[in-house]
């Protein structure tokens, strides 16, 4: 299987409003991908087509080998880590006590859980397990919702705005590891408004209102166009698609 | 359904509510307040209600012995709590008195009154004696503008009457064949009250504490890792549950020790039933909730339900008072059923035996509230 996540002329909205668009998309396993756009593009919508949370007007998704949400498809379960753009995290729960209840949902063992959460806990620059969430910085949450995703070591990540607010240094740091977790094997779909950051993904998708602009390898990209920088392709594939 | 799921995510919860000062103040505290302000408030007996008696009697003798009824019964008023009496000289000041709102009604007591008494209980009075006491009328006339004050204005009146002149009749009330010889109406209300309470708080808190998991995301990131609605729905409704097992306690705690409720029948099966009701309540804050699109629109749809469940649950007035085309409504509600199973347990001493149908229909709706929130809680949109 070599490709992780294959999407096929995708449509799904709210009401009567169409927030993706006959969307094409291919994810290659064992690659970092980056989805790049202003916020209201789509992006988190797509995302939750992915994990089965939202259901296709229109199109075909394949994430994993299956349709996910169908019986016995991977995807939601343990095969996927997801870390949600709004933090999502229980605030009167501690950081060991969030992370417990996940590795309960996804039935690590206590060995294995113990050795996770140190882990974590040194990679992510966390404050000592038992502090509780609530408490938190904006962007020690943020990390702590990425242990959340990265805790099961789960075959797809998909992670939504995962470095806002995090400092230049630790951003790195995630790039890095997500790059060590692509190399085992595992797929990785992220999120981001920091467009330069994504040039170490292996493929980015450029979306804007509802469908991707283009799709490929950041440094072809920008070869194509000579440009210096990520967001000056974005841009002009921007205002190409407006005079179009 | 995979149990270690379920108490998995029964255990986060009930993490997250135990750290929840607020919460745990509104579940246990709160419905404390309210049936201690209803104890206090609801169906005591009015006291000390300014009242106007004109005495006009200029009584009579009886075996050589000087009597007047109209003294004796303006004394059997002052002793008694409910009335502060006035005296006036003419019916008119008392009109005028209670027309100014001074008092709460008038009692005249004309001039003849005893001799006219005497004379109807005397073997050897003439036709025309008789006709002429017949025509001696006390006069009572009443501010009615409070029904509950005028009643009890009546009965204080019609009291120190039957007292004075001894009067018995043939009718013996004394021996009821269940409840007090005198009831409270705090012992037909508390078991409403506790109906009222118990229903409403375990539908608000559910409603209020689930709408939030499905809007801070949490939930999804829940559905993300497997986890199903069912196990969802049934690890809240578990947390939710311990709540639940304090607040009914605190509930009966105060009114049998606080009011000092009868309870002639089995506390355990009180027990039991303000779980099953409150389950079922719980049941329907989470089928509320997996159904509002947002936390306003959540207390929207729980708000109203306050009130069927207060008016036509037979919770403060009987419900055989509704009229029939309404009533069959009444019988419909869980909440009708567990009022007045809490009444016959706690004042008739009813058992299992004659209780069950509160028990089948109360487990009956928990069950389709349950049945109707895993539904409409679906992982897919």
């Amino acid at each position: 299987m070599d490709t992780a996540v294959a999407i096929q002329s995708l449509v799904r909205g709210y009401g009567a409003l169409k927030v993706i668009d006959r969307l094409d998309m291919r994810v290659p396993t064992g690659s970092i991908y980056g989805l790049l756009g202003p916020s209201g593009c789509g992006k988190t919508t797509l995302l939750r087509v992915m994990l089965g949370r939202l259901a296709p007007w229109a199109g075909s998704v394949d994430v994993l080998g299956a349709n996910p949400g169908a019986r016995g498809a991977p995807v939601p379960g343990s095969a996927v880590g997801y870390a949600p753009q709004e933090l999502a995290l229980y605030n009167d729960l501690s950081i060991h006590e969030t992370l417990l209840f996940h590795a309960r949902l996804h039935g690590l063992g206590d060995e294995t859980f113990a050795e996770r959460l140190a882990w974590l806990i040194e990679f992510l620059d966390l404050p000592e397990a038992g502090s509780v969430v609530g408490r938190l910085s904006g962007g020690q949450k943020r990390r702590v919702s990425l242990a959340v995703a990265l805790l099961h070591q789960p075959r797809l990540l998909l992670l939504d705005e995962p470095t806002v607010g995090v400092d230049p240094e630790l951003r790195t740091r995630i790039w890095s590891h997500l790059t060590e977790v692509a190399d085992g094997g595992s797929t990785v779909i992220i999120t981001t408004h920091y467009i330069e950051e994504a040039r170490r993904a292996h493929r980015v998708g450029l979306m804007r209102h509802g469908v991707l602009l283009a799709e490929d390898d950041p440094q072809t990209l920008m070869a194509e166009r000579g440009d210096a920088t990520l967001e000056e392709t974005f841009l002009a594939l921007c205002r190409r698609e407006v005079a179009a | 359904m995979r149990p270690p799921i379920v108490a998995t995510v029964a255990r986060r919860k009930l993490t997250s509510l135990r750290r929840d000062r607020r919460t745990m103040a509104f579940v246990l505290l709160l419905p404390m307040l309210q049936i201690v302000l209803f104890g206090i408030a609801i169906g005591g007996d009015p006291t000390d209600l300014p009242f106007a008696v004109v005495n006009h009697d200029a009584g009579d003798e009886l075996l050589g012995e000087p009597v007047n009824l109209g003294v004796a019964v303006t004394a059997e008023l002052r002793a008694s709590e409910t009335v502060t009496v006035r005296e006036y000289a003419t019916v008119a000041e008392a009109v005028a008195a209670v027309e100014a709102g001074e008092a709460w009604g008038v009692l005249y007591l004309p001039q003849n009154l005893t001799t006219a008494l005497l004379t109807l209980a005397r073997e050897n009075a003439t036709a025309g004696e008789l006709a002429a006491a017949q025509a001696v009328k006390v006069e009572l006339r009443l501010d009615n503008s409070n029904q509950q004050i005028a009643l009890a204005l009546s009965r204080t009146v019609q009291q120190a009457f039957a007292d004075v002149s001894g009067t018995q009749t043939p009718l013996d009330t004394t021996q009821p064949i269940y409840g007090e010889n005198d009831p409270a109406f705090i012992d037909f209300l508390a078991p409403g009250i506790i109906t009222l309470v118990c229903f409403v708080f375990s539908m608000l808190l559910t409603t209020m504490s689930f709408v939030n998991e499905r809007y801070d995301g949490t939930l999804d990131r829940v559905f993300a890792a497997g986890v199903r609605p069912a196990e969802v729905v049934l690890g809240h409704l578990l947390a939710m549950s311990t709540l639940l097992v304090g607040q009914v306690v605190v509930l009966l705690a105060v009114a049998f020790w606080g009011f000092a409720i009868p309870l002639e029948g089995s506390l355990v099966l009180v027990f039991a039933l303000g779980l099953l009701m409150g389950l079922g309540a719980m049941a329907l804050g989470l089928l509320i909730s997996s159904r509002a699109r947002s936390e306003f629109q959540a207390m929207q749809i729980a708000l109203p339900v306050f009130f069927p469940v207060l008016l036509i649950s037979g919770v403060l007035w009987p419900v055989q008072a509704i009229p029939g085309w309404l009533q069959w409504v009444s019988w419909l509600l869980p909440t009708t059923w567990a009022a007045e199973a809490f009444r016959s347990i706690m004042i008739r001493g009813w058992s299992v035996a004659e209780v069950w149908p509160a028990f089948a229909v109360n487990a009956a709706w928990t069950a389709l509230f349950l049945t109707l929130a895993v539904r409409s809680l679906r992982t897919r949109e």
